[in-house]
């Protein structure tokens, strides 16, 4: 077979001689347009896919902690840290334990909450501290950011020692609201 | 051109351009660049298609993976006591899947790490993300596989509780000769598939692990001794309390040795924290007119507790609260 150009390289692609490599060319050109699309036309296909599936995994991890937070509100009054034990009250909360929590900053970060907080519902206004406790309404034990996402809310009783006639555990209605920790932006 | 033993290979440009052609002397074929082209570009492209698309599928089993273990840990807060002494559950994946059980006492509570993998893709680098969680404390064997897990938790009190240990079992059979009338009642009252009891290790079956209470035996794979309560597996001696409850001693047959020392390490990390809060409620108490003059004990079993290295220390932390608690008990104003 003849090298019908004279090409001083084997492989002479740019070099067309007048009116005999030009179809040839086009046909190249062609080609690599098509190829060009269809890696462009596939690249963004996967970009599709990648952002309907992050999205879907997002959804699935807020979901999931949601569900993680609601579990743990429904068990923690039965967690050490929360329980009533003087008596066999499954579920009642220890508000005077829980006030102690509140300085403990190793806690913070244990029950994995962005927000963790108790009210009592018919206290009075304010948040608990060791002068206004027991007449207030509400002990925040985490509050980590601002932006923590949906809250997951429980009843619960809170039981506490009452000094007054002798002395006695009295127990009042509460509600624990609780959200689980962010999973990123 | 090249030409070898017969073989001849050309480039040029033809009227209709490129043109590469080979073949076998007279008997070649022409191969046009544009098919040059396409062949490599088009090689690219699938070998692009396959990587990707291989990569996708570890992704989605790494995906599922870290939802199946995140999903277990959620699974297991509902198996927590309340005033219960114990409580069993079995979960069920549609799979046959391995639970990976990771402990490290690093940091104020340690973390309790659960990952999970099917059991057709095993592999040790196969598990998704690990989900951590630092309230929870599964004694078991560093990797548990089944398609039916059966979970049961039990609190653990030192003196006043401090935690529920959940003890997880899979596939593996137990076969617990002469137990103890406390693990006799337990295995009779939650019902366990897993467990069977027997008298002699002869009445076991080949493939169950046996664990021999009080005696040794060339084929008990754990032995467990009341009066040194200790429990000897793999080799390894760990050492148990059950002044309070016989928690540790579940744990202590269930675990493997590393598992189980450090799960007593966080445990007792807990009991230290947990006592500073009623250090601190004590002290609120007090000037409310309930007193208990528990102080003292409970910076001695959170002063113990700090010293905590290794289960046989159980043996310091143990007198301090059996104390507490007789203490406690006498109190009209309990503190706990």
């Amino acid at each position: 077979m003849d090298l019908r150009v004279n090409c001083s390289r084997p492989l002479c692609i740019g070099i067309a001689r007048r009116g005999v490599g030009r179809k040839g060319q086009m046909k190249i050109q062609q080609m690599a347009f098509v190829l060009v699309a269809l890696a462009i036309f596939f690249a963004l296909v996967l970009i599709f896919y990648l952002s309907v599936r992050v999205s879907n995994l997002k959804d699935s991890a807020v979901g999931l902690k949601d569900e993680e937070t609601r579990e743990i509100v429904k068990k923690i009054g039965q967690s050490a840290e929360f329980v009533y034990t003087q008596s066999d009250c499954s579920g009642c909360v220890d508000l005077d334990k829980v006030l102690i929590l509140k300085d403990r900053n190793v806690y913070k970060d244990f029950w994995g909450f962005d927000y963790l907080k108790l009210e009592i519902i018919e206290g009075k206004d304010g948040e608990c501290n060791k002068f206004n406790y027991p007449n207030c309404k509400t002990i925040s034990l985490v509050n980590s950011t601002k932006d923590f996402g949906s809250v997951v809310s429980g009843f619960a009783p809170f039981c506490y020692w009452e000094s007054e006639k002798g002395g006695y555990t009295r127990c009042v209605l509460g509600r624990i609201y609780a959200s689980g920790k962010g999973i990123g932006k | 051109m090249v030409k070898k033993k017969g073989f001849e290979m050309s480039f040029g440009l033809n009227k209709k351009g490129f043109e590469m052609s080979f073949g076998l002397n007279k008997k070649g074929f022409e191969m046009s660049f544009a098919w040059l082209f396409s062949i490599i570009v088009g090689a690219v492209i699938i070998f692009l298609a396959i990587y990707a698309t291989t990569k996708l599928v570890v992704t989605e089993k790494t995906v599922q993976n870290t939802e199946t273990a995140k999903e277990f840990g959620i699974l297991l807060n509902p198996v927590e006591t309340g005033l219960e002494e114990s409580k069993l559950a079995t979960v069920s994946f549609p799979v046959e899947t391995v639970i990976l059980n990771d402990c490290s006492t690093s940091g104020d509570f340690g973390r309790q790490g659960i990952s999970a993998t099917s059991k057709s893709n095993f592999k040790a680098d196969s598990a998704g993300v690990e989900s951590g969680f630092k309230n929870k404390y599964i004694f078991s064997e560093n990797s548990v596989d089944g398609k039916d897990f059966e979970i049961f938790s039990k609190p653990f009190k030192m003196p006043f509780k401090t935690a529920d240990v959940v003890f997880l079992i899979g596939n593996k059979k137990y076969c617990f000769v002469s137990p103890s009338t406390d693990i006799e009642e337990d295995i009779r009252a939650l019902k366990f598939t897993g467990i069977k009891t027997a008298d002699k290790v002869s009445e076991c079956d080949k493939d169950s692990e046996k664990v021999c209470f009080e005696f040794s035996d060339r084929e008990c794979d754990t032995e467990v001794y009341s009066l040194s309560k200790s429990v000897k597996k793999s080799g390894k001696t760990e050492y148990y309390d059950d002044e309070f409850d016989n928690s540790l001693l579940w744990g202590a047959i269930f675990a493997s040795p590393e598992i189980y020392e450090c799960q007593v390490q966080r445990l007792m990390k807990r009991t230290g924290e947990i006592s500073l809060v009623y250090l601190g409620k004590t002290e609120y108490l007090t000037a409310k007119g309930c007193s208990s003059n528990l102080e003292e004990g409970l910076n001695g079993l959170e002063d113990a507790t700090k010293k905590f290295k290794n289960s046989f220390d159980l043996r310091a932390v143990s007198p301090i609260a059996s104390e507490l608690e007789r203490r406690n008990n006498g109190l009209t104003c309990k503190l706990f």
